[in-house]
């Protein structure tokens, strides 16, 4: 727990709050100030905007422990507020609202647009709106509203205000605390240990959501190169981030591969096994694996398959690896990112794979961790198959 | 769609966050306006254990015009650069690209350090200040190295970033008064991560140009030898040259397989190469 200092609609206000609560649960939770609506909470519906330091900010995606020293409006706040009362009579004479849940965040919005730009543009209202979202609507009376509130206060004189009257740099709501850091100690409960359960019974078959395909080549003769990928510890230390757990028989391969996408990170632990066709030079490992910390679930094949190159001298390895991911880490996707990072990974594992062959020590399998930061714990050591990505929003940290 | 817990410090000042950093061994993770970072310790998919703040630094809210060139700190935010609280050597390219990102109640807090920091192939700065020829400075308590946009990100949310190293600063060159710009990126919805980004600068005066085509899931293609993309030589009539074979090839060469996606990456870095002739 930290203790926040902060003014909420101009009242001083000190309480105490963990580091990980949001500014929005901040005020309903602990100031009953329940106007304050929250939707979809990483930042895009809109629905919790408030004002910081006077300008419109997210409180869902805005931790109250760094807005120490600032200064919060919420839509209780703006009870008197002249552009605020004339955008409510607005709205009520062009029904710009039915079930009124994005309304107060609307209003937000809505007040940062007139104060803001400079005539009615229908275009610029429209945008200006787009990061909040109605379902009930579709905006006709609301964009109308805000029309008539800027036509009106033109008409008034009142000119438009750039930036609507921020005048320092850096994030809206920062600077005006002193140092600071968690009282407590360690905030997480330690993991459950690792169990032998942790590695399922039965390795099923599966049909992938994703699949990537790649190739690469080896200066190898395909015979050899097949040798090598019967050597399943041998091809298990040249993968990025894979580590075995037991050792390896065909029918079942015990381990864990750690992937990292950005910040994103993951560590499966799961049971694998190894199916091979000499006659056509190719093969697939298909495996099963849960990540604790995020409670997901994966299933993963690689199929792969040898052709010879330059007359027998070299091999094209054919790669295909396919995914299906459940569970936390499913819900945002974006293959195209996990793409690049197969990519990467297949050109790490085609480089300790020749080292290998070529009688070179191998790299460690901590290769997967690319650019080296973010790591774990130490059962969770490095990060494999970046497999996530977009959370929505215009890219801006 | 509330985060893990995590630990908390605010440092007083650089060094101090440095040093955490340093001492954290990759157990921490910087925020500043939280608006990449914010949706994704909302949904769990980052659970660091400690969470350096810096958003409260001076040092890094700077803003100076210094050897012919704009140097923003790192925690300067995208509606800062909207709305003209720094200066501009840009001629307006700058403040077209921020009044662009996302929603003004993210452009309030998010910054440009954090955006570029995040390495999303689809964000605006790392495809629009690698075509205006910017540069970045990383900072650890060893010292600091700069280095160009383009270098900077490595692959998809990858960075040049080593551990123990935050952004500090981007330097951002006049640019030239013959210098034309475009930038043009397709959402299907405003505010959204782009589906595409071209962003072009071109000088006819000088025969050069920087073309970039970006949020193509990896690093950006950033061209700075470009004639061939004008029929072998950039002149007044660049427009009329351009050559949508050679961007499709370059697309091709990036690995996008899918022509769909080639065609409007094409059509987009088109539209870049209109604005900027308009």
């Amino acid at each position: 727990m930290n203790t926040i200092a902060l003014q909420v609609n101009r009242r001083a206000v000190e309480l105490p709050a963990e580091p990980r609560t949001s500014l929005a649960d901040f005020v309903r939770d602990k100031l009953d100030l329940t106007g304050t609506h929250l939707g979809c909470e990483h930042g895009v519906c809109g629905a919790c905007t408030v004002l910081l330091d006077g300008v419109p900010a997210r409180s869902c995606i805005t931790y109250a422990v760094a807005c120490e020293g600032a200064d919060i409006t919420t839509i209780e706040g703006l009870d008197e507020d002249e552009v605020t009362t004339e955008l409510r009579a607005a709205f009520t004479r062009e029904h710009a609202l039915q079930c009124g849940y994005c309304t107060p965040g609307m209003l937000v919005s809505a007040r940062d647009l007139v104060l803001r730009l400079p005539d009615s543009d229908e275009r610029r209202i429209r945008v200006g709106l787009s990061g909040n979202l109605c379902r009930c609507t579709g905006y006709v009376g609301i964009v109308r509203a805000v029309q008539s509130v800027i036509e009106a206060r033109r008409a008034r004189n009142i000119a438009p205000q750039t930036g609507g009257g921020r005048t320092s740099l850096g994030p809206a709501g920062s600077g005006r605390a002193t140092s600071s850091s968690s009282e407590s100690g360690p905030a997480r409960q330690a993991l459950a240990p690792e169990t032998e359960s942790a590695a399922p019974v039965r390795i099923p078959d599966f049909t992938p959501a994703t699949v990537l395909d790649q190739r690469f080549t080896l200066p190898h003769a395909p015979a050899k190169v097949f040798a090598m990928f019967d050597d399943i510890a041998g091809i298990a230390a040249c993968l990025p981030g894979v580590s075995l757990t037991a050792p390896p028989r065909p029918e079942r391969v015990e381990g864990m591969i750690s992937v990292r996408l950005g910040p994103i990170a993951a560590s499966f632990e799961g049971a694998a096994r190894v199916e091979r066709d000499p006659a056509t030079l190719s093969g697939r490992i298909v495996g099963i694996g849960t990540d604790q910390r995020s409670h997901s679930a994966t299933q993963g094949e690689i199929r792969y398959r040898l052709l010879p190159l330059e007359g027998g001298a070299a091999t094209a390895v054919e790669l295909a690896i396919g995914y299906t991911l459940t569970g936390m880490l499913a819900q945002v996707g974006r293959p195209g990112l996990v793409r690049d990072l197969a990519k990467r990974l297949v050109a790490e594992f085609a480089g300790n794979l020749d080292r290998r062959m070529s009688g070179a020590p191998s790299e460690p399998t901590a290769a997967a961790e690319l650019s080296g930061w973010s790591i774990v714990s130490g059962v969770l050591r490095a990060r494999v198959a970046r497999m996530f990505g977009r959370v929505g929003k215009g890219g801006a940290e | 769609m509330k985060p893990a817990p995590f630990r908390y410090e605010r440092p007083r000042d650089l060094n101090a966050a440095l040093s955490m950093l340093a001492a954290s061994s990759g157990f921490a993770k910087i925020i500043a306006g939280g608006q990449s970072l914010g949706p994704m310790l909302n949904l769990r998919l980052v659970q660091p254990e400690l969470i350096v703040d810096i958003s409260g630094l001076a040092e890094l809210k700077r803003a100076e015009i210094s050897g012919g060139e704009l140097v923003l700190g790192a925690l300067v935010t995208h509606a800062d650069i909207e709305d003209g609280r720094t200066a501009d050597v840009t001629r307006g390219a700058m403040r077209a690209v921020a009044a662009n990102i996302a929603y003004r109640a993210v452009r309030n807090r998010g910054t440009i350090g954090g955006s570029l920091s995040h390495a999303d192939p689809a964000a605006d700065w790392i495809s629009s200040l690698a075509a205006l020829g910017a540069r970045v400075t990383l900072r650890s308590l060893a010292g600091a190295r700069t280095m160009a946009i383009e270098a900077f990100v490595v692959g998809a949310l990858e960075s040049a970033l080593q551990a123990g190293e935050i952004v500090e600063a981007i330097h951002v060159p006049v640019r030239a008064a013959s210098a034309h710009w475009g930038y043009a990126k397709s959402c299907r919805k405003t505010g959204e991560f782009a589906h595409a980004i071209g962003a072009v600068l071109v000088d006819p005066s000088a025969a050069s140009a920087r073309i970039v085509i970006g949020a193509i899931d990896t690093t950006p293609i950033v061209v700075t030898d470009a004639a061939e993309l004008f029929g072998g030589r950039i002149a007044a009539d660049y427009k009329q040259r351009f050559d949508a074979r050679v961007a499709d090839a370059l697309l091709t060469k990036a690995g996008i397989d899918d022509a769909t996606q080639r065609h409007i990456h094409v059509s987009v870095l088109k539209r870049a190469v209109l604005e900027a002739a308009a």
